[in-house]
């Protein structure tokens, strides 16, 4: 490691990274992954949880040790003491729902903390747009605490964007962000770099990633494509075809399906998102595939009727008068942006916030007091938007745990751990921890826990934030399997407009107030040739401010 | 089924905290073993000062034990308002006062009284004092009553006492401490993890919730006052109990209790670990401030000693000296274990509707 300095052949190559390598212990992160950055390029990063791509952005923004070498301008650096010189240059926003926030320090303060950390000089003008553009404007005196998940993910960027860096490197910046937002998020970048700002940003939003100028596609710790969205998605245009299936050999999601061997159906354009499936059949992995059996459980039609429910936050109405009737075996996605107030209505109906004004009644029942809601809770599961589980505790420590406490015996709780585990494919993960396990296993295991005392109905807020899109397409063919094998009803949150799809009905919330409430065949109806996300623009569009 | 399920899981989680358990088992033992073996407090030049009102013989051989190099040559005062005087200036620490009928009722084998005032500001100092003081009077006479501080530890002797004493006084300032912090942050992990919101929605009542996550936590506490007696009590100091070690058992779980009620009013304001280390400080001091483990009850002003009574430390310490040191039989124990028992309802019926609130 002789001269720290080394000329460039091209003029306009702002980083390069070379055979760069991260591990963690025995486990290897990334390995040799080579590539480069113009300036002035947006670059994207996809790939499967844990692929990965984090890792390969935080050796780039010098805060784990790495081996291979990094040249950001002129400058080389091999470890992210080297590295000191250009944080200035560079902004890292990680991974995680505003992880970087302080819980009890207003957006405000949160400026100013990091105006102060970065030894910046107050610029009145470019805050408030930045405020301005992340809707935030009007919450300022808000704590951080208090702000909705994608509130405080649009905050963290917007922090990362104060110092106005050369090179700004986002992990996975949009996850539980709506998609006004994540449009309006893609215009900030595009206007930052438009005043000569690169970007390097891992996105779990495909629609995002094709605006991407490359984009490199991770596995398993390797670059195993780079390309514009076009190139790569030319290379599976011979595996894709119209319409979903159910097959041992064949992906399906989005309307379409991934094979390898030639099908019957007819070919289609791909998108992005198959890039992850044909690649994932390449390897020979194959779908799971749900067994579950079929049940009878006795309910009513009507599993949930809210009357009117409203919750406010001192004088802030958080969800106004929301009227709500959820049917038996019935998938209802709850849409609407970021702070519309989804959360807060879940939580009304879980009794976990009290409500101000209204009746909710669960199976006929009018719930009010206490005693009603200790009824209540062995009917419902959530999954809370963080999935929420004991991190101490492994998974099937977590699943005893919750069996137990919902009443079943020792019998019983290993049977349906065993069961579950097996039914939606994490057996192999029960002895380790969470956090050591992929997103999309996290998931479904908190899913099972939901389960795991036979409740009628199941309240999933996001659960598909963050988990990568064959996870995904897994996932709601578990939730289409519950609801046709258990007659269960779903109430499911997500930001993926392309999964309302799935869902029988959606209610779109809007500040508070319910805007629409509709079967999804009824409103292709109404906005023909329309995609789902498009659709959802429209609806918020036309129901603008009364 | 369902508590032994919450018992099974805070438990779990407290052995995958490492960092914890290594620190909680310091607690215990080391920590104690420093404490009494550390802190060396022998009376060294002790300023003593008597007022003589009986001037007897006996009087003064009491006196003239009083010699170096534990003690100064003792001053003699006129009257008991001098001798108040000259320990409010800090010109003597500890000072005797004989009055007419001392050495009458001594001779007569009635109950004899002596009075002795100390400096409450120099408490570890003045305490070995005490001890010292009462075993020279005890050649003196066995019917000798003295203050009730000094009838507790009336047994003790001198040369190897103070770590006995010692090393029980942070024991309980340890419990104190350790049942605080552990409670309070069962609850508060749930908050700062986000499993709150999980937590209520078991089928559950609240009131099994908080009391079998208090329960994990006292069971801890307990196992960890047996190793501290067992290793450093016993094992290291080798101190004699004359009671029986079921009543200290007894009373460590109701004090737990009494703490837990403490804890859980922390837990329902913090929002963090941080937050509940800091509350705990601030709670901890006057607990134990007000217990007389730093300084003996009788030698605070009035008003404190009223409200000494408050602090369920002070029966917890009083009682131990008492098993351990006195051997006092279960009706003896009967207003500490009582006191202690009310203060526990009392405590935990306060944070159990504080916490409550949040269930
Ligand atoms: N405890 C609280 N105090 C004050 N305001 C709150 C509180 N909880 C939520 N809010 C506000 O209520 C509004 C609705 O929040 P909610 O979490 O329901 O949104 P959401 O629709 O779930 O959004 P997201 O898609 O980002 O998760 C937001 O403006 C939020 O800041
Ligand atoms: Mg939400």
């Amino acid at each position: 490691m002789s001269s720290k300095f080394q000329a460039l052949d091209s003029k306009n190559i702002l980083l390069e990274v070379k055979n760069v390598s991260v591990s963690y212990g025995k486990k290897i992160a990334i390995k040799n992954a080579s590539f480069s950055l113009k300036e002035k390029e947006i670059l994207g990063f996809i790939g499967a949880d844990g692929a990965g791509k984090s890792s390969t952005l935080h050796a780039i923004a010098g805060v784990v040790s790495f081996d291979g070498e990094i040249i950001y301008k002129n400058y080389v650096y091999y470890s992210p003491k080297e590295a000191e010189k250009i944080k200035n240059e560079i902004s890292l926003m990680p991974q995680g729902l505003g992880l970087v926030l302080y819980d009890f320090l207003t957006i405000k303060e949160h400026f100013d903390f990091f105006r102060d950390l970065r030894g910046l000089k107050k610029a009145m003008e470019y805050e408030t747009k930045l405020l301005k553009m992340a809707g935030l404007y009007e919450f300022q005196d808000r704590l951080a605490v208090n702000l909705s998940g994608g509130m405080r993910q649009k905050l963290s960027l917007i922090l990362s964007l104060l110092p106005r860096p050369k090179l700004l490197i986002l992990d996975e910046p949009t996850t539980g962000v709506d998609p006004i937002s994540r449009a309006e998020l893609w215009d900030i970048v595009n206007e930052m770099r438009n005043n000569g700002m690169s970007a390097i940003i891992s996105t779990a939003y495909m629609s995002e990633a094709s605006k991407m100028d490359r984009i490199l596609l991770f596995d398993e710790g390797e670059i195993i494509a780079k390309g514009t969205s076009e190139e790569l998605i030319a290379d599976i245009k011979d595996y894709t075809y119209e319409g979903e299936m159910e097959s041992k050999e064949c992906f399906s999601f989005n309307k379409r399906t991934y094979c390898l061997n030639s099908l019957s159906l007819k070919k289609t354009t791909p998108t992005l998102e198959g890039v992850f499936f044909v690649n994932a059949l390449k390897k020979s992995k194959k779908p799971i595939i749900f067994e579950i059996p079929k049940k009878n459980l006795q309910m009513p039609e009507i599993i949930v009727k809210a009357n009117c429910l409203t919750k406010k936050f001192g004088k802030f109405i958080a969800d106004n008068c929301i009227n709500l009737e959820f049917k038996k075996g019935e998938i209802l996605g709850l849409l609407g942006a970021n702070g519309a107030g989804k959360t807060t209505l879940i939580k009304m109906l879980l009794g976990l916030y009290p409500i101000d004004k209204g009746e909710l009644y669960l199976l006929n029942k009018r719930i009010k007091s206490y005693e009603d809601r200790i009824e209540l809770k062995s009917k419902i599961g959530y999954v809370s938007q963080k999935f929420s589980l004991y991190k101490d505790l492994t998974i099937k420590e977590n699943l005893d745990y919750f069996a137990k406490m919902h009443g079943l015996s020792v019998n019983e709780t290993n049977k349906k751990i065993k069961d579950y585990s097996e039914m939606l494919g994490f057996s192999e993960y029960l002895n380790a921890f969470p956090k050591e396990v992929p997103l999309g296993i996290n998931q479904r295991f908190s899913v099972a826990a939901a389960l795991m005392h036979e409740p009628v109905v199941l309240f999933l807020d996001e659960p598909t934030s963050g988990v990568d899109t064959v996870a995904r397409s897994a996932f709601w063919r578990l939730l289409r399997k519950l609801k046709e094998n258990l007659g269960i009803s779903i109430l499911i949150t997500t930001h993926y407009m392309s999964e309302a799809e799935y869902c029988d009905r959606v209610v779109v919330l809007k500040r508070g107030i319910k805007i629409v409430d509709d079967e999804v065949e009824k409103l292709h109806k109404k906005y023909p040739g329309l995609d789902f996300e498009e659709i959802f623009l429209e609806i918020y569009k036309e129901k603008n401010e009364n | 089924m369902k508590m032994s399920a919450i018992l099974k899981k805070e438990f779990l989680v407290f052995f995958r905290n490492i960092g914890l358990v290594v620190f909680i088992l310091y607690a215990f033992t080391l920590d104690i073993y420093i404490a009494g073996k550390g802190i060396k407090v022998t009376p060294r030049n002790v300023p003593i000062g008597y007022v003589n009102e009986a001037d007897n013989l006996i009087v003064n051989k009491i006196i003239s034990s009083f010699h170096k190099p534990e003690f100064k040559k003792p001053k003699m005062f006129l009257s008991e308002k001098a001798l108040k005087e000259a320990i409010y200036n800090k010109k003597i620490m500890v000072g005797i006062v004989f009055d007419k009928e001392f050495v009458k009722n001594l001779l007569s084998k009635k109950e004899a009284k002596l009075q002795v005032l100390v400096d409450a500001t120099a408490a570890a100092q003045a305490e070995v004092t005490l001890i010292y003081l009462q075993n020279i009077l005890m050649k003196f006479g066995n019917n000798l009553k003295l203050p009730a501080t000094i009838d507790i530890i009336k047994l003790f002797n001198p040369n190897s006492n103070t770590k006995w004493f010692m090393s029980l006084s942070e024991l309980m300032s340890n419990i104190t401490m350790l049942g605080l912090v552990l409670i309070a942050v069962v609850f508060v992990r749930e908050k700062e993890n986000g499993t709150w919101d999980i937590m209520l929605l078991m089928p559950v009542r609240g009131s099994l919730i908080i009391f079998s996550k208090i329960l994990s936590q006292v069971l801890i506490l307990m196992v960890g006052i047996t190793i501290s007696i067992g290793l450093i009590v016993f094992g290291a100091f080798d101190t004699p109990i004359n009671g029986n070690l079921f009543y200290f058992y007894l009373i460590s779980f109701l004090f737990a209790f009494a703490i837990g009620g403490i804890a859980l009013v922390i837990a329902s304001v913090s929002k963090s670990v941080l937050e509940v280390g800091h509350l705990t400080i601030v709670i901890m001091l006057p607990l134990i401030f007000l217990s007389g483990a730093w300084t003996p009850i009788s030698s605070m002003s009035p008003f404190i000693q009223y409200l000494s009574y408050l602090s369920p430390l002070r029966y917890y310490i009083e009682a131990t000296q008492d098993i351990f040191f006195r051997g006092s039989s279960f009706m003896d124990l009967l207003p500490y274990l009582g006191a202690e028992l009310l203060m526990a309802l009392v405590l935990f019926y306060i944070g159990y509707k504080k916490i409550g609130r949040l269930f």
